[in-house]
Order: structure tokens, then sequence, then C-alpha cells
């Protein structure tokens, strides 16, 4: 999750309850940490949107994540 | 000296696919109560399509056929044909839906939701049109689309696929069959229901707030449409009938 934040010249915060809309990570930069998750995994990491929107802090990214390479 | 013109007579026999709930069941039981006879299918034949069997009995023929599954689909429109009679109208209303983006939907998924919405309605619409034109009948058909074909969603990019391919499938239907049999579409905006599982009531507001109509689609604002493109001489033929009280515009 840094590295996308990096990479668009943000800082990730070190909170995890930190609101993703206050600092600026939009639902295609969640497409872009899972895709490069799949990367790093080899395999894909499909799901439906619902979940999404329910993302809403750090730690409700990093928590969907875990889930994914846990199902 | 110019030909009398071509008038398609109301329909009579109507085959619906996806009855079973919804607006596909919205529609069976209107077009009953307007005193039509209806084949009605869907993979699960619910309760509420059991109970209008029992009360049109005479008058609906309905049974759990996935469209998907080509020689089911035929066998059951030859078992509505020996029920009911001729059929001469085609309701394609069975799809399924989508709610992921499109990088995270599985290559699998996006070929079930062709299959299902634009692959198996053609095959249908195909076997439904022979039978129809080798007994020498007129006929209708109403392809049931939606304003997703036309306007951009995030999370619907298969099903905007599939339902613009129905759009350009029933212009080119009305062309090939000459005023035999018309083909038209309604594409219904979002229901209420439909937005209602996916977003927040402040956002809902805002939409119907945006809609000149000031309410969002309901599946009963579609079906005097459907009636009239099954049974009124319109001379429509080839045309996407947007119900979203302009929303969209």
């Amino acid at each position: 999750m840094g590295e996308v934040m990096t990479a668009q010249g943000r800082a990730l915060p070190a909170e995890d309850t930190a609101d993703l809309r206050e600092i600026g990570f939009r639902s295609l930069d969640f497409s872009e940490l899972a895709l490069r998750v799949e990367d790093e995994l080899g395999d894909e990491l499909n799901f439906d949107a619902p979940g999404l929107r329910r993302i809403a802090t750090v730690g409700d990214v990093l928590d969907f994540i875990e889930q994914l390479q846990s199902a | 000296m110019s030909e009398a013109p071509s008038v398609v007579p109301p329909a009579s026999v109507v085959l619906v696919s996806g009855g079973s709930r919804g607006l596909g069941l919205a529609i069976v039981t209107d077009l009953l109560a307007a005193g039509l006879k209806v084949g009605a299918f869907a993979r699960t034949v619910t309760p509420e399509l059991t109970a209008l069997g029992e009360k049109y009995p005479d008058h609906l023929h309905y049974g759990s056929v996935d469209i998907n599954d080509g020689a089911a689909g035929q066998a059951f429109v030859k078992a509505v044909e020996s029920t009911l009679g001729p059929i001469d109208a085609l309701v394609n209303n069975a799809a399924i839906g989508q709610d992921s983006l499109h990088v995270h939907t599985s290559a699998d998924h996006v070929a079930e939701i062709i299959q299902t919405n634009l692959t198996s309605p053609l095959i249908l619409t195909r076997f439904v049109l022979r039978r129809m034109l080798a007994k020498g009948l007129k006929g209708r058909i109403v392809n049931i689309t939606s304003i997703c074909a036309q306007r951009g969603y995030p999370g619907l990019v298969a099903y905007s696929a599939t339902k613009g391919g129905m759009d350009a499938a029933t212009r080119s239907l009305a062309r090939e069959l000459g005023g035999r049999i018309l083909a038209n579409a309604v594409a219904p905006g979002f229901f209420a229901s439909e937005m209602s599982a996916v977003l927040g009531q402040t956002q809902l507001d805002q939409i119907v707030r945006r809609t000149p109509t000031g309410h969002l689609t309901e599946p009963e604002d579609v079906l005097p449409v459907v009636r009239m493109l099954l049974l009124e001489n319109t001379n429509l033929n080839g045309q996407v009938l947007v119900v979203d009280g302009a929303a969209s515009i």
C-alpha cells in the first residue's frame, strides 16, 4: 500500500484508522494494490465490488487483502 | 400498385425468459392479467410463479430451465406450443447482473455474463423465430436491456457490453425481419431496489433529486411499455425505449 502511495508522491499514514478519503486512496488505487499483490502471488485475486465499498480505512485495506489471499 | 401495409397483430402467446422474479415476474403477471397466454421459464421456479400457475392454469405454462441449456430451452418452447398454442412473441428478460470492476472480474465470469445475457438470448431468439417463420406467423420481440448499454457505469463493463449487444441486435433483427416481426428493446434505468442494495440513502436521495420525474424506476413503470410493444399497432420497430425518468439525459 505504501508503494502505491509513494508512486503517487504521497505517504502512507502510520495509523490503521486513517480514513482513505482523507488520504486520497481511491478505489482504483486499491485495484493497483490488489494487482501488485497478484503479481507477487502469481495468482488472480478476483472479487466483487460490495466488499470494496465497505473499505474505509487503511486497516480495512490490509484486512481485505489478507482475506483475499487466504480465500 | 403498392402493397397494403403489413400489420403485425397483437401477441397472443408470449414466451418470457427469466420470468420467476423481479421485472420478469411482473411482466408475466401483467400479461396474464391482460388475457394473454404466457410461457415463462427461469433457472429457479419461485413460489410466486407457482401461484400464478395455479391462478391461470390454462394461460400459463412455466418451468425450470437454464437459458444456457439450449436443448432444455428448445424443449420448453415446444412444450409451450403444445400447451398454449404457437408462440408469436418473445420477451428476452433473463440476465445475470454484475457488480465488480473489470480488472477484478475473472475471465470465466466475463464469459458467463456474455453467455447468459447475450449469446443464449440470441440463440433462443433464433429458435423461436425459426418456428414463427416456419408457421407463417407474424410476431413481436421485446428485448429487456438497460440504460447501461448507453451510459457508462463502474462495475458493469461486461454486463453493459451484453446489453449494448442486445440493443444492436434489436436494430438488425428489425431490418432482417422486414416488418413481419417487430423487434424492439426496453431499457430501464436502475431500479430502486437495485440502487438501494449498493448505495447509501444520501446517494439515493441525490440521484432522485437529479431525476426530472423525481423517482427511480420501478418495474411498474416498465410494464405498460412492454405491453404496448406486444399488443399495440404503433409502427415502432428497431427502437430502444429508455424508461428512466430522464435521469440519463
